[in-house]
């Protein structure tokens, strides 16, 4: 009990102690910091995985494979699959309004794609009703003109956009391809106003949102079967609306487009050819292919990719891997059917979303392991400190531990005295650490935009981390086990100086000065 | 004191030595030492002759040296070589003690330092359960010492006469039936000494508590049962 009363007069009345939990407060504020943006890094990592591309892959790029939909139908069929989509993955340049161009990556897909995939969560262009949580003066675009945001929004599910009664295969822009599109810091976007020159001489300002009535100009390199390149191919589609994934690399670089369009473009789509080389046989015989010479042939669609939706939370690690043996054993059965058309099971990529972002996740998990290990270091150095602090504290209070022990105090009681100090110091230093990294980690980016802003230093660029916002959130678990760590090294650090506190001389102790 | 009571506490023999350095220094040259249940037994003698020492030893704060043997025994158990957790608990149950420096501690206010104590005698549940009481017990102790109105104020805040019956009470506080006083007015002025003096005798008397009393002071000793005078670790024979 005297205990208890002297470790809050001890905590109430002197400096030292307040240093003791201060060295606590930064420490444990540091390590859950560090460790919920490189956790939550990793937390977004593995969850972006699967946004644009579902839970298992099946891919075959570059020249594609046919009969898509006799294999997406075989799947569907399959209780473990819950949805499956073609898609068509190529590179190109898109040439923007004002004549600049950038190199993107370009995707082509079709209604099916919302069902694999998120992209109906991150289309951006949608009627909203609640302004987002720090748009205090309700600016964003979105919150305005519903009819317009409705119409923006069935234009990018169904990647058309029609214009003067003529509806025409439109793109879905990744939200910062264009650079038309101004980041405000409350996370909404508004369209840039660009300047125009006038017959007369003077400037006109254009707003410029190719939603509306943009268009972009797409340049692809169409391939043979065997990869060789036949031509360039131009075309020009109006913008349906725009995504935002929250993953920069996908936002600043990617392009969707129709996928029959974009079939056509790279001549993927369904065609017909009349076998007339030489070598092939003889009209109206058997050539070296088996196809008479002068048959017409129908050759089908092909797409690159094949996304695959499992049913269930496919999101934990290791969580698609049944999934991806069943939609192996699928293929295998479907390449039987088609066997010379269609890539081998042996030859064709079947892939989790796991092990399309390995390298990435592996370099994050890394990193975090390092900060895991650098979280030890510091729970040694917040343990000297303690264990610094308290020393010179025992040999302060050594008069009150020989007044204690005349007056009975067992060691065991003097011993707990400093432990219980030190657990005190551990609980309030590591309490208010945790909420000072629960302050600042839920305020990051605000205060990461004020760095920028006041102080010019951007530490967080999108370009390298992925993402276009550092990770927020403080997930409970990991706080309860950074404040435990750190309310156990308090303790720690007080063993010895308790220990040595036990051991005093009470009869020295009562003579020290 | 009746011939056939025992003694409360007898010492036998005591020598203590300490080591200064490399040398080796005798405090204590075979001191023996009887005192009878209710006797208030005055120790004088110079600065340096082992009188604090004594009291120590008496009070199970020290051990004497392991030779040539010695004893002391406290209601007829030897407690020499009693094991550490029993000098504990013959330090709260049995003894009190009174210090030249008070020795108060500085963070706890008046009440609290008296208190002590006892939440040392009934542990964390025990004071739970009873801190009512031993809360109204320190009042009046430090009533009957007439420090009444200064319950929550820190040691810093008062004199030395007032801490020093502070002390008392403290010493007071788990009614012990020995009380060890090592100059209780060393450090005061006359007057002031004189009155912690009463308030110590006058408490004392309350519970007929045997009582030692180490101290310069010829008044003290002039009201004793017995005074033995300590030189070179040793007591006269007069």
């Amino acid at each position: 009990m005297y205990q208890a009363l002297l470790t809050r007069r001890y905590l109430t009345s002197k400096v030292m102690p307040l240093l003791a939990s201060l060295a606590v407060v930064l420490c444990t504020a540091l390590v859950l910091i560090t460790w919920s943006v490189m956790g939550g890094f990793l937390t977004m990592l593995i969850g972006s995985g699967r946004t644009m591309t579902g839970d298992v892959v099946v891919q075959w790029p570059t020249t594609g494979f046919a009969h898509y939909e006799d294999f997406i139908e075989r799947l569907k069929k399959d209780p473990m699959v819950e949805a499956a989509a073609p898609m068509i993955e190529a590179y190109g340049i898109a040439g923007m309004p004002d004549g600049r161009t950038q190199t993107v990556m370009i995707r082509g897909v079709d209604a099916r794609f919302g069902e694999v995939t998120k992209y109906r969560d991150v289309i951006w262009w949608k009627p909203i009703s609640e302004p987002l949580p720090r748009d205090y003066t309700r600016e964003d675009p979105r919150l305005g003109s519903p009819e317009l945001m409705q119409r923006l929004h069935a234009q990018g599910l169904s990647f058309t956009r029609t214009d003067n009664g003529v509806e025409k295969p439109a793109a879905v822009l990744g939200v910062e391809v264009s650079g038309f599109n101004r980041r405000d810091p409350a996370g909404f976007y508004t369209p840039r106003v660009r300047d125009r020159l006038l017959p007369d001489g003077g400037l006109d300002e254009v707003n410029v949102f190719l939603p509306s009535y943009g268009d972009i100009t797409i340049n692809v390199l169409p391939l043979d079967q065997s990869g060789g390149v036949i031509g360039t191919r131009t075309a020009k589609f109006p913008v349906a609306n725009e995504f935002q994934s929250g993953i920069y690399e996908l936002d600043n670089k990617l392009v969707l487009l129709r996928l029959d369009a974009l079939q056509e473009m790279l001549h993927m789509q369904q065609a017909e050819r009349v076998v007339d080389e030489p070598g092939t046989g003889a009209l109206g015989q058997p050539g070296a292919l088996g196809q008479p010479q002068g048959q017409t042939i129908i050759d089908p669609a092909r797409v690159t990719h094949v996304l695959v939706r499992g049913r269930g939370d496919m999101g934990q690690r290791g969580a698609a891997e049944p999934l991806l043996e069943r939609v192996t054993q699928i293929y295998e059965e479907f390449a039987d059917a088609h066997r010379g058309e269609v890539p081998s099971v042996f030859l064709i990529s079947i892939m989790t979303w796991e092990d399309l972002n390995r390298t990435m996740i592996q370099a994050v998990e890394k990193e975090t392991a390092l900060v895991l290990f650098l979280f030890g270091i510091m729970s040694l150095t917040a343990v000297f400190l303690v264990l610094a602090i308290f020393w010179a504290m025992v040999v302060e209070k050594t008069r009150d531990i020989g007044i204690l022990r005349a007056l009975g105090a067992s060691r065991s009681g003097i011993v707990w005295l400093w432990l219980r100090y030190g657990l005190a110091i551990g609980l309030v230093g590591a309490s208010l650490g945790v909420g000072l990294a629960y302050l600042v980690v839920s305020n990051i980016n605000p205060i990461h935009e004020w760095m920028g802003r006041a102080l010019s230093v951007q530490i967080w660029d999108p370009k390298i981390y992925y993402f276009l916002l550092i990770p927020n959130q403080v997930e409970t678990p990991r706080a309860v086990l950074v404040l435990m760590v750190f309310v156990l090294s308090s303790m720690i650090g007080a063993l010895i100086p308790a220990a040595r506190a036990a051991r005093l001389d009470p009869v020295a102790s009562l003579r020290f000065e | 004191m009746g011939a056939a009571q025992p003694p409360l506490i007898r010492v036998t023999n005591l020598h203590k030595t300490y080591r200064m350095g490399r040398a080796l220094v005798p405090v204590l040259r075979g001191v023996s030492l009887e005192v009878g249940e209710g006797e208030f037994v005055a120790v004088l003698g110079a600065s340096g002759s082992g009188k604090s020492t004594l009291l120590h030893l008496m009070g199970g704060l020290d051990r004497p040296d392991a030779t040539p043997r010695a004893e002391i025994v406290y209601r007829g158990v030897e407690m020499t070589g009693a094991s550490v957790a029993a000098l504990d608990r013959y330090r709260t149950l049995d003894v009190g003690f009174i210090f030249q420096f008070y020795h108060l501690l500085p963070e706890l206010n008046v009440i609290e330092n008296v208190l002590v104590g006892a939440m040392i005698r009934l542990g964390r549940l025990g004071y739970m359960r009873r801190g009512g009481e031993e809360r109204d017990r320190a009042a009046a102790l430090l009533d009957t010492v007439g420090l009444s109105h200064r319950l929550k104020h820190r040691p810093a805040e008062l004199s030395g006469g007032e801490r020093q019956r502070v002390a008392i009470a403290r010493a007071l506080m788990n009614d012990p039936s020995l009380l060890l006083a090592d100059e209780p007015t060393g450090n005061l002025d006359h007057a002031t000494g004189e009155r912690v003096l009463e308030a110590l005798l006058a408490l004392r008397e309350q519970g007929r508590r045997t009582m030692v009393v180490v101290t310069h002071d010829p008044d003290i000793a002039a009201r004793a049962d017995r005074v033995l005078r300590l030189a070179d670790g040793v007591f006269e024979t007069s």
